[in-house]
């Protein structure tokens, strides 16, 4: 399965594609698509102006971001894993 | 700063205006190398570069080299895939019109022309340059006298000696009657410091004595003598008296040219020059500019009696004519003991002169003033 | 330090309004992505995996004390309560919004900052030598060069959009402190015979997929041609460089391509048209840029303190760097605490240091190429009132120039570009060697980690280098060893193939074990190193590894 994801314009936060064609920075909200129709479904959202920056697909299994890049989008999805951005918020 | 706008235009109805009046229109890319467009650029009423992607940006130098290698002074047009964003940058390379592919924002275009009121670097579109504008204000000057100000003497003389200037600047010294104490902050700071010493031929014999043994005392390593050109003296000044029928003339055979001739080594000099002396001295900066070199004058603000004190506190050597009542001490013809506590009354004494000219702005640069 | 003048506060203010316009044009459609990637990079913003980044200007890394102040406000203000200074000598923010963006460079107006070419394919922000006016070992300074060189680049209208970026250092002293030779243009002031100064400069210097050291173009440009001399090269890049693969289009290629001679004579070719003209630079100006900089001076002069608790002298051990000036001392705030992120400063902290700049400071602070802060100028009866309060804001770990004192990039935790972390990397390696006592045995030590082969860990110039790869969703680490940033610059050779991340620290800690067994008396590391090559190390480093 694949799942489109891009960066919101405004503030650059990590999004993803809904079934209705909006966006939502929860990957449990967003539309798994099959293989066939994902480029179908990126075509559009590329083409669309105004909240999303460079829309793409990536591999999505059983809940998670899959495939070669899924640290990738892992880290993505739930944030650096090391880093002072972590142990100022677990202060 | 911006003196005509870009003349925004479509491309065709432009062309077609331009084909009517007859000539020719050549288009060249941003890729092209300008020494291998000459031929065709000759005799162009207009040159068209056009942009392959605004990311390109090898036809803001072809623009520029057309303008200054080659000379191209007719119209010059960016074409193509630009963007308002370059607006600024297109006209100072030396575009005079464009026609953007995207042809609906005017607005933007002429907003993003006027963005930038001031640049650093010059460029073809004759506007002043920062630098030229801070060099037309003083405004190095300014901020340096305001810095100085804050400090005393030998801080001036170390930020100037290790910092601003260093490595090019000089001590220029009469070795007079005051001369000491100059020299003396300068060898706290670095003895090394090149002492200019003018001799011009005309000096009490006492002035070259003073000057060896003070050399000596300070641990100057590094004085020079400079000496009017025997060649100039034998055709201007062959029987010795030019200083009796022309005063001016002969200051500016045996100092003001010798000591040209070692300005340009230098950057800056430090004088020994002070307000109390009075005359044109009396507005005295901490920094000057003379015929476009710095004169660093640290001692500007100090009194005689602060003079006497420093002589005082480090022990150091009188000039021996200063016992005999010479306050300031130049050349043996034109110098005479001083009246009235006044420190140059005994410089050509009797004549409306108080400067040599070494020390003064040549006519091209002087001020205006009423006469 | 410089200080605007009205000229220079006026275009900063522009170019605050052409950006705060881009971001408009951009939100409402008039400019693309595509149009608004360059503008937004060449004012310092980047999109990362998680946010904007935005990269602000420190240049030549020289600030004051209210200038550090700020940077700790924008760090509170409108990101997590931090910031990340670089090995370019700037500071990063990985989370502000790209709509208050235009407000945060407000700010930086305030106190004469920018985020002006912090990024883009234009001419870089630039460096310098970090103890630039205090160093003992100092020709000149290097800071009103990096001034006038600045102002220049700034906004310059035939170089914005050139093939690829441009970095330009400059150092002033014995040592190179700047890494001239890893840089498209190094200048390095020199005297010559008849004691006159002026720049030696090497071109084609970088690191990233193609590393090449910098050749010599020019060994004496005088001071009133810096311009017009650096004008010709960029021109002749700007014309020939290339622009049909990004990963040939630095300088350093054009100059393999054409070869050393052949491209010196082409900018030669340039510069003779140009020499005489509107760039040479006025004596006034180089004196105007020259009065704002200067080395505190000083009447009583009080030696470094001998005595004191163990920690602090262990501390000068490390950190405390000669001054030119009698009772006077330099020292380094490292921002590497052992197992903590590398070059990250807090919003306290970065307060912290700037009320030590503004006490003790002499109203100076530093960023370093090795992601170090530095008060250049200190009185040494006042080292132990810095260092105390050091202790108490975390800032005075001992360690600046060993092994601990890592550079890392932040990598695949947040970097759009990475191939594989950095930081949990660097902080496993820090943390194993200070646990078997290697970073204090082991003395000047350079270890730099890159998450990808665009180098801005600097690897290829780190005693030992860590390349993070991906191969196939999994982390690989290759080592490299033999780099060297500035003096004695050279390139370090890839040892072996890539180690899993959890057995770098181990194979580090070997290196370093078998260089305290080999080393001849008190050798450095780098010359055991130079002395028996790198194949000498590679057993160590898959020593105990399953094969």
């Amino acid at each position: 399965m694949k799942i489109i994801t891009a960066n919101r314009l405004t503030d650059g936060r990590v999004i993803y594609r809904t079934s209705d064609g909006q966006w939502t920075p929860s990957l449990a909200e967003a539309q798994p698509l099959d293989n066939d129709e994902a480029d179908n479904a990126l075509a559009i959202a590329e083409g669309e102006f105004g909240i999303a920056v460079g829309p793409y697909l990536i591999d999505y299994t059983e809940g998670e971001p899959g495939g070669q890049k899924w640290r990738r989008e892992g880290i993505r999805l739930a944030g650096p894993t090391a880093g002072t951005t972590r142990t100022l918020g677990a202060a | 700063m911006l003196t005509s706008q870009l003349d925004h235009q479509t491309r065709t109805l432009a062309d077609a205006q331009l084909a009517a009046g007859g000539g020719d229109i050549v288009t060249l890319n941003g890729a092209d190398h300008w020494r291998d467009v000459k031929d065709r650029v000759e005799g162009a009423i207009q040159v068209d570069i056009e942009f392959d992607s605004f990311k390109d940006g090898r036809g803001f130098t072809l623009a520029n080299q057309l303008r200054q290698r080659l000379g191209y002074a007719g119209r010059l047009r960016a074409t193509g895939d630009i963007i308002p964003d370059q607006a600024g940058f297109l006209k100072r390379v030396g575009f005079d019109a464009i026609a953007p592919d995207r042809g609906d924002l005017a607005a933007d275009w002429a907003k993003a022309e006027a963005q930038f009121s001031l640049a650093y670097q010059p460029a073809n579109d004759q506007s002043a340059t920062i630098i030229d504008l801070r060099e037309r204000s003083g405004a190095d000057l300014t901020q340096l006298n305001a810095k100085y100000r804050e400090q005393d003497a030998l801080e001036v003389l170390r930020d100037a000696i290790e910092n601003t200037w260093k490595g090019r600047i000089a001590i220029m010294s009469s070795f007079g009657a005051e001369a000491a104490i100059g020299l003396h902050l300068v060898s706290r700071v670095a003895p090394d410091t090149p002492v200019l010493f003018l001799d011009t031929g005309r000096l009490f014999a006492q002035t070259e004595q003073y000057q060896r043994e003070l050399s000596e005392k300070l641990g100057l390593t590094n004085v020079r003598v400079i000496r009017p050109s025997e060649t100039e003296i034998s055709a201007e000044d062959a029987d010795g008296k030019l200083w009796s029928r022309n005063a001016d003339a002969c200051c500016d055979l045996r100092k003001v040219r010798p000591l040209d001739g070692v300005l340009n080594e230098y950057d800056a000099l430090i004088t020994g020059r002070k307000r109390f002396h009075g005359g044109d001295r009396l507005s005295l900066p901490l920094v000057e500019r003379i015929n476009g070199s710095i004169r660093v004058n640290p001692l500007s603000n100090w009194s005689a009696e602060e003079i006497d004190a420093y002589f005082e506190r480090y022990d150091l050597p009188r000039h021996p004519l200063t016992e005999m009542g010479y306050a300031s001490i130049g050349c043996w013809t034109c110098t005479a003991p001083a009246t009235d506590g006044d420190v140059r009354s005994g410089r050509w004494s009797g004549q409306d002169k108080s400067e040599c000219g070494i020390h003064r702005p040549s006519p091209l640069e002087a001020p205006v003033a009423a006469e | 330090m410089y200080r605007y003048d009205d000229f220079d506060a006026r275009l900063v203010r522009e170019r605050i309004a052409e950006f705060r316009d881009q971001v408009e044009r951009r939100i409402d459609g008039r400019l693309t992505e595509d149009q608004f990637k360059p503008l937004r990079l060449m004012n310092g913003v980047y999109l990362q995996l998680h946010a904007y980044m935005l990269r602000v200007a420190i240049p030549y890394g020289a600030l004051r004390a209210e200038q550090m102040r700020m940077l700790a406000t924008i760090s509170g203000k409108y990101d997590r309560g931090y910031g990340h200074f670089t090995t370019r000598q700037n500071i990063q923010y990985n989370w502000p919004s790209l709509v208050d963006i235009p407000d945060i460079l407000e700010e930086l107006a305030s106190v004469e900052m920018h985020a002006i070419q912090t990024s883009g394919n234009c001419i870089r922000n630039v460096t310098a030598d970090p103890f630039a006016g205090a160093a003992a070992d100092e020709l000149e300074d290097s800071r009103p060069w990096a001034e006038i060189i600045r102002q220049w680049s700034t906004l310059h209208p035939e170089f914005t959009f050139l093939p690829r970026k441009f970095k330009i250092a400059i150092n002033g002293a014995a040592e190179d402190r700047a890494g001239i030779r890893v840089h498209d243009i190094g200048l390095q002031i020199v005297e010559n015979e008849a004691g006159a100064r002026g720049f030696e400069v090497w071109v084609g210097g970088g690191q990233g997929r193609t590393p090449r050291l910098a050749r010599l173009v020019k060994d004496f440009v005088e001071p009133r041609d810096l311009l017009s001399y650096l004008t010709a090269i960029l021109r002749v890049y700007n014309q020939h460089g290339r622009r049909d693969n990004l990963y040939k289009a630095r300088i350093k290629i054009l100059v393999d391509a054409l070869g050393v001679e052949a491209f010196a004579a082409e900018v030669d070719e340039e510069w003779s048209y140009i020499r005489d003209g509107e760039l040479r630079l006025p004596q006034s100006e180089i004196l105007r840029i020259r009065s704002f900089f200067s080395t505190p001076s000083i009447t009583e002069a009080s030696p470094v303190p001998e005595a004191g608790p163990a920690a602090f002298r262990h501390w000068l051990k490390h950190n405390h760097r000669d001054h030119q000036t009698a009772g006077l001392s330099s020292v380094v705030i490292s921002l590497k605490p052992i197992g903590g992120t590398p070059g990250d400063a807090t919003t306290g902290q970065m307060q912290v240091v700037a009320d030590l700049t503004e006490h003790y400071g002499f109203d100076e602070v530093r960023v370093t190429p090795d992601q170090n802060l530095v008060l250049p100028h200190v009185r040494n009866e006042d080292l132990f009132a810095v260092w105390t309060a050091l202790v108490d804001a975390k800032l005075a770990t001992a360690n600046a120039g060993l092994a601990t004192d890592i550079v890392a990039c932040p990598g695949l935790d947040y970097c759009n570009l990475a191939n594989a972390r950095s930081i949990p990397v660097s902080q496993a390696i820090s943390s194993t060697l200070e646990a078997e006592g290697l970073s204090e045995a082991a003395g000047d030590v350079t270890i730099k980690i890159s998450g990808c082969i665009n180098a801005c860990g600097h690897h290829h110039v780190a005693a030992i280098g860590v390349l993070g790869v991906d191969k196939r969703g999994e982390e690989f680490y290759q080592i490299t060893l033999g780099g060297a940033f500035g003096a004695d610059a050279s390139i370090g050779e890839i040892v072996g193939k890539g180690l899993a991340a959890e057995d770098v620290p181990g194979a580090i800690a070997r290196i370093l074990k078998s260089y305290l067994a080999q080393r001849l008396g008190d050798e450095r590391f780098i010359d055991t190193l130079r002395r028996l090559g790198s194949d000498a190390f590679k057993e160590a480093i898959y020593a105990d590894l399953a094969a």
